[in-house]
């Protein structure tokens, strides 16, 4: 699961017939030194590459949400859909504290 | 199986029914030499896996789905195992 922000949302006029009802949003995967303030509010759009995923969980601009690319963004459909990116959570809070490179990590001798 | 570095966690009380109640820790993929490569990923963590603890995470959808016990969840990254 990638964490990506909501920038915006796609409109389709052409599409399959299962894409009927659906709603699809622009996410934009967060930089790891974002992570820190993530759901504070709207974060600077980064240069990594945008997706266009599905959505079923009403996120809209600004939210911070998990996405899920792959053959698993068909799992929820009970019928067949060709997708591949999907909204899986809206995350209210994400605590980000990565080890910094000079903390001694604590190596166990066996 | 991805090498990871737990390195923090992430709620959401609105997400997918197969993820409710599950802890969703921050994973930081490492390369050979134990260093940072690429961005976090988000696992769900059935093991107690504690912070800056190094752990296996699978990207394999089926064994998530039947980690959830949920065959229509979309969840994919897992925590497999601890590494001591």
């Amino acid at each position: 699961m990638r964490i990506c922000q909501i920038i915006g949302r796609v409109t389709l006029n052409v599409s399959d017939p299962s894409y009927r009802g659906g709603r699809w949003l622009l996410a934009n995967p967060l930089d790891p030194g974002q992570l820190g303030g993530a759901c504070g509010g709207m974060q600077p759009v980064t240069k990594q590459f945008t997706l266009v995923a599905y959505d079923s969980l009403g996120a809209g601009p600004g939210d911070v949400v998990g996405i899920v690319e792959g053959a698993e963004a068909m799992a929820p459909f009970d019928f067949s859909i060709p997708i591949d990116a999907i909204t899986v959570a809206i995350f209210d809070t994400i605590h980000y504290q990565p080890v910094s490179p000079d903390a001694a990590r604590p190596v166990h001798q066996a | 199986m991805i090498h990871c570095l737990v390195v923090g966690h992430a709620v959401s009380m609105h997400c997918h029914p197969s993820l409710a109640g599950r802890k969703m820790l921050l994973c930081q993929p490492l390369d050979a030499n134990k260093a940072p490569s690429g961005a976090p990923l988000v696992a769900v963590d059935c093991f107690g896996a504690g912070l800056h603890s190094e752990v296996f995470v699978s990207t394999d959808g089926i064994g998530a789905r039947h980690l959830v016990h949920d065959n229509k969840s979309p969840v994919r990254h897992f925590i497999q195992g601890v590494i001591d």
